[in-house]
């Protein structure tokens, strides 16, 4: 509760100072230091202090999952401003605006991870979607961005509609909007709510960018500024994982098997198609949306297998695929050649930089010691506990190898290649954030239980 | 006393670290103090234990230092064993290596000062890992040892390794050994699942109810191992190439010490080998072949340090007869004074080359007699002790093992007596043309010859004393009551073989003496004619033909080797590389060219057109209503 | 009237605004097609809505059961309405910048 209210009015706060403050960067101090207080909030909520007592009975229901989850998410947003605040100042004028909804994101996303209701599903999703709609069209005169935001508009409302009609129907077959309410068991399944089901499988499977309904994510991605394509990418598209698992968990994990065949097909040809068209992409940029899709896939798996080591691994590969994409988009954001030739002999320019972003590219790759070993070890087995469709767990090996090719094109690019200097400048605490959130990511790989421990409380 | 078992590998260890990290700020002088002091400590403290051991009422101990590998119902703890056998071959360890190293440390200083500590850091691991062999008390340990030895030999081989011969000559050592370590790791293996344990007193203990048939596989297997370690047929080809590495080395590895782990290995499992006749049969047999093969070929080599090398392996050869006819007692007795006449004489060739600045062609030589008093003398007293000249110490030892063949077999005991006689012949063959006749080399060599340093020296006579004397421990019971204390102190180790074995029918008394001085005097008239034919030779360019040029080609086995094994090897390995390229890796690149073309392809459904990602969307909507309604899985 | 009818109806004008999505070109249309679609989920919410009510009703005439499905309504009216003002606003930019609303022009980003 405390992160859904005091966000909420942050966002109001950020347009006032856009309004009051002349200077650029007092947006970003004011982003940063509300982004601080959120995550002192969600703490103090965590240890059992609330500022605001509001009955949400059967509204929302704040358990140390959606807790420990919206940390992340805070932990993550914090990274990513302190990294690429500048760069959100140059994308237009109202870089307060720019904040502002990101802020309002963050009040859906913590709304999403505590939803008990349809409708709050409904309100959360919508919330984090319109300003993202704002956010992918925000380079105005850029046509690329225009088309990015019109097409992710069209796309996304088209989704709403599907969601909604789930959502009417499973109302009409069941009478009530509470995920607990349906009690969605086996033996009373009805054609309408079996519908209701599938509609809305769909549309949050728009939403995480699942195939066949991934085909807004390229494009998007790769129109919108840098800067919000790394956001997209991660925090939002973890924010609505979140809601999918929470949703299929809450009300319909009793008929599980109804659907899990379904849910297979959409996991195996997300990680299939994911993998294989981000071999052949030319643009890192766009070779990260592809990425984001292939790992969306490995994401589905808890979906899919739906118990707790499924739960647990969603959380771990929140922070083990947001933080190093966070990090990479930072680097990519002031390269001035997107391809990736324009990285060749990097390393020999920017050591550093070069280092790190190894270990990003092998968090997402998935070597041992990263944390995006354990992430998709915690995938594979969530599968593999699942005891159906182990077809699923070979086809999440396989592609975890093919993904080794793409991203370790960029380690070879850097540290095998002859190239210019890529002539970027970086300021020491840019490196010192980066150095620490390299960190971050190597602890995720060898001592994962100590976020995991959180969500025992 | 025994408790203190750690300090004795645990000082080389340390000379080792010592060495091999400082090496590049300690001097040399530092160098050689800290090599030969580690050893020198090793000596002082095994000479305690033997002395404990010896004492009377002694029981064999089991010094357990740490739990190594503790797996289910296999636990193999890092332990010692402290028994006669182990004391004694700590002895002959850190006394002769002491003296190796001292006289390495006169030896080697032309080295600059971070080789020469390279080389004390490499024998100093050296004597650690042998140490380690023979004190294990599984064969584990004992395993450990003996690829550290393997290694160590590997290094030292190809210590000058500038020189690609000598790296070739390291890799062929190293090679020999590992397929010889094979059979050994297979024979643990095997011992692991029948008895469960690789302890000794387990499997020993175990041995006797075990059937034969399990009994002669694990034996035949371990001494695989044995051949690759000490140079038997078909596995001793690379003994003589291993004389690339300095002289010192193939004095202590190559003669004295690690070339008898596999003798070592089977006099500790003796039970195992009585109860499994034709493994000691195989055994014998193979001993003598290679004594004899051994001993012709060195008949016709002129490379000083080659001649001692087959030498060896000639010597090896009667100790694995021994072994193979149930004296294992003659065997160890033998390995206890062949390791001081054979490091006496690698030291002697050394100190030759050494005064003849790095020559060591025999035919280059002679008349080193006057240049050189000591190591003249030295080097002949060590000839006559090989050469089995009573009452030296070679006498005695070779004596036993070939009074037990003549038990064995009479066929045995001749072919012995035949390699015997090969042995005096090159041996004194070899002093004629060192030490004897006229010298036949440059004036700038003669020029400079000189006898070496005292640090060289004192260890020749010491070992030349221990040559004259050392056999003295082993006097046969027919010309001395008791005089065999080395068969009363090695009697509890052997015990269980001795309760094993048929009733002994001892030789007559006459019989007896008959043998041996009738052999010793053979021996002589040889040495005569050898020294008569040899003090007078003169350089010739005439080729050898016939057996000659055979025995001078060694039998032509490096050839045969090449043509039979390595090259339908390599031909084979070939094949597999183009087998590999061709189809593996056409499975290989065609997957990834698959994953590249269909990317290329799934790229155009991309097409960037709302209508038609809508479109499909839509379709694969009314697809999953399908699979969900109609299509149950 | 039976129940079905309002169902057949919604899923009718459902089913009208997904062909028009598919089928027409110019973005304002479509994004009209969208509203209907979310109008047709309208029309079922009230309708199951009542159908709910009824139900309850006979056991108990002062029941509220029903209730919450007309509130979700609104609450699709007014995000719909958001999504009116940011998806015009979009479509505004783009007219500014090409001069057109057709969507086969949004073709710059693919494969």
């Amino acid at each position: 509760m405390n992160v859904i209210i005091l966000s909420a009015i942050l966002g109001v706060i950020m347009m006032y100072t856009g309004v009051m403050s002349k200077n650029k960067s007092t947006a970003r101090y004011v982003a940063t230091a509300g982004i601080l207080a959120l995550i002192g909030a969600n703490w103090l909520e965590f240890a059992g202090v609330n500022f605001f007592n509001i009955d949400t009975r059967g509204m929302l229901e704040f358990t140390s999952f959606g807790l420990v989850f919206n940390l992340i998410i805070l932990v993550c947003t914090l990274v990513y401003f302190l990294l690429s605040g500048k760069d959100l100042e140059e994308v237009g004028a109202n870089a307060a605006d720019y904040f502002a909804l990101i802020f309002f994101i963050l009040t859906g996303i913590a709304i999403v991870s505590a939803f008990k209701t349809m409708l709050m599903l409904f309100i959360g999703i919508e919330i984090i979607s319109i300003p993202l709609y704002i956010l992918a069209g925000s380079d105005k005169k850029n046509l690329r961005s225009n088309e990015a935001a019109l097409k992710y508009f069209l796309m996304g409302s088209f989704s709403t509609g599907l969601m909604l009609m789930g959502i009417a129907l499973l109302y009409g077959a069941t009478g009530t909007f509470y995920t607990d309410g349906m009690y969605l068991g086996l033996g009373n399944i009805t054609v309408m709510k079996m519908a209701g089901l599938v509609l809305l499988m769909i549309s949050l499977g728009f939403k995480v960018s699942a195939v066949p309904f991934h085909f807004w994510t390229p494009d998007v991605y790769d129109g919108s500024p840098t800067v919000f394509t790394s956001f997209m990418a991660t925090i939002v598209k973890a924010a609505f994982f979140i809601a999918f698992l929470l949703l299929f968990e809450n009300a319909f994990g009793r008929m599980h098997s109804e659907w899990q065949f379904a849910m297979a097909l959409i996991t195996a040809a997300t990680l299939i198609i994911g993998n294989i068209t981000a071999v052949f992409q030319q643009s890192v940029k766009r070779m990260l949306a592809y990425s984001s899709i292939a790992q969306a896939g490995f994401m589905l798996l808890a979906i899919f297998a739906l118990n707790n080591i499924g739960k647990q691994g969603l959380i771990l590969y929140t922070a083990a695929y947001s933080l190093p994409t966070i990090g990479i988009f930072a680097v990519l954001m002031r390269m001035k050649d997107y391809t990736y030739e324009g990285f060749n002999g990097f390393a020999k320019h920017q050591p550093l930089l070069a280092a790190l972003l190894a270990v990003f590219l092998f968090s997402l790759a998935g070597i041992p010691l990263t944390g995006g070993f354990f992430a998709k070890y915690y995938m594979l087995v969530a599968a593999m506990k699942n005891g159906a469709m182990f077809w699923l767990v070979i086809i999440g090996v396989c592609c975890a190898a093919i993904s080794v090719y793409y991203y370790f094109r960029i380690i070879q690019a850097m540290y095998f290649r002859e190239g210019a200097d890529p002539g970027i400048q970086v300021s020491e605490g840019f490196k010192t954030v980066l150095v620490l959130t390299a960190v971050l990511v190597i602890i995720l790989g060898v001592h994962p239980d100590w976020l995991l421990h959180l969500l025992d409380n | 006393m025994s408790k203190l078992i750690y300090l004795v590998p645990l000082f080389p260890l340390l000379g080792f670290l010592i060495n091999g990290l400082g090496r590049k700020y300690l001097s040399k002088s530092l160098v050689s103090i800290i090599g030969s002091g580690t050893i020198l400590a090793s000596f002082i403290v095994s000479l305690m234990i033997f002395f404990e051991v010896k004492a009377p009422g002694f029981a064999p101990q089991v010094v357990t230092l740490f739990d190594f590998i503790d797996v289910a119902k296999l636990k193999i703890s890092f332990a010692f064993q402290v028994d006669q056998l182990s004391a004694l071959f700590l002895l002959i360890i850190t006394g002769v290596g002491f003296l190796i190293h001292l006289y390495s440390s006169a030896y080697m200083h032309e080295e600059t000062p971070p080789h020469f500590a390279r080389y004390f850091a490499y024998l100093n691991l050296f004597v650690f890992s042998m140490l380690l062999l023979v004190l294990g008390a599984n064969f584990v340990i004992m395993f450990m040892g003996w690829e550290g030895v393997g290694l160590c030999s590997y290094l030292l081989i190809g210590y000058w390794f500038k020189n690609d011969d000598y790296n070739k000559a390291a890799k062929k050592a190293f090679v020999m050994n590992r397929i010889g370590d094979l059979g050994f790791l297979l024979g643990i293996f095997w011992m692991i699942s029948q008895f469960g344990s690789t302890d000794f007193s387990v499997v020993f203990a175990g041995a006797d109810g075990t059937p034969v048939k399990i009994l002669t596989g694990i034996t035949l297997l371990l001494f695989v191992g044995a051949m690759g370690k000490s140079a038997q047929i078909p596995l001793y080809t690379w003994l003589p190439d291993a004389m690339a590495g300095p002289t010192p080395v193939s004095a202590l590895i190559h003669a004295a010490t690690m070339v008898t782990a596999g003798i070592y290995m089977i006099a500790r499992s003796n039970i195992m080998y009585t109860l499994s006749p034709v493994t000691q049969a195989v055994v014998a047999i193979t001993g003598l072949a290679t004594a004899l093969f051994a001993a012709s070929i060195a008949l016709k080599q002129n490379d000083i340090k080659k001649v001692l090398a087959y030498s060896t392996v000639s010597q090896l050869g009667y100790m694995f007869l021994g072994l193979g006819v149930g004296a294992y007692t003659g065997a160890v007795f033998h390995v206890m004074t062949h390791a001081f006449f054979k490091a006496l004489l690698f030291l002697g060739a050394g100190s030759v080359i050494h005064a003849m600045h790095h020559e060591q062609d025999i035919r280059n030589m002679g008349g080193l007699k006057k240049h050189l008093p000591i190591t003249h003398i030295t080097f002949l007293l060590g000839c006559l002790a090989i050469a089995g000249i009573p009452p030296l110490s070679g006498f005695f030892s070779k004596d036993e093992i070939l009074t037990a063949a003549f038990l064995k077999s009479p066929v045995f005991w001749v072919l012995g007596v035949l390699g015997a006689l090969m042995t005096a012949f090159y041996m004194f063959r070899l002093y004629a043309m060192t030490f004897l006749g006229k010298f036949r080399g440059t004036h700038d060599q003669e020029h400079h010859l000189h006898e070496s340093p005292a640090a060289m020296t004192i260890p020749l006579v010491v070992l030349a004393l221990l040559s004259v004397f050392g056999g003295f421990i082993g006097v046969p019971e027919v010309l001395m009551k008791n005089g065999h204390q080395l068969e009363n102190y090695l009697a509890p180790v052997f015990a269980q073989s001795t309760a094993k074995m048929h009733e002994e029918h001892h030789l007559s008394h006459v019989m007896e003496y008959m043998m041996m001085f009738g052999v010793a005097a053979i021996i002589l008239v040889i040495i005569i004619i050898a020294w008569n034919k040899f003090s007078r030779y003169q350089k010739t360019t005439a080729e050898a033909t016939g057996l000659g040029r055979v025995l001078e080609n060694k039998w032509y086995v490096d050839e045969i080797y090449d043509t039979v094994i390595s090259r339908p090897l390599l031909g084979f390995s070939s094949f597999l590389s183009k087998f590999d390229k061709i189809f593996i890796d056409g499975i290989v690149n065609g997957v990834g060219r698959l994953v590249q073309y269909s990317s290329r392809q799934l790229r155009w459904i991309q097409s960037g057109q709302v209508g038609s990602y809508i479109l499909i969307m839509v379709t694969a909507t009314i697809l999953l209503f399908i699979i969900q309604f109609f299509w149950k899985s | 009237m039976p129940i079905n009818y309002y169902i057949f109806l919604a899923i009718t004008l459902f089913c009208i605004g997904i062909v028009g999505v598919l089928t027409r070109r110019n973005a304002i249309i479509i994004f009209m097609c969208i509203e209907l679609m979310l109008n047709a989920v309208n029309i079922l919410l009230v309708a199951f809505s009542k159908m709910h009510y009824l139900a309850a009703a006979t056991a108990n005439p002062a029941t509220n059961v029903g209730s919450e499905a007309q509130l979700f309504v609104f609450f699709i009216m007014v995000v719909a309405a958001a999504e009116v003002t940011v998806g015009l606003a979009i479509i505004v930019m783009m007219y500014r910048n090409i001069h057109s609303v057709d969507i086969n022009f949004l073709n710059r980003l693919k494969h």
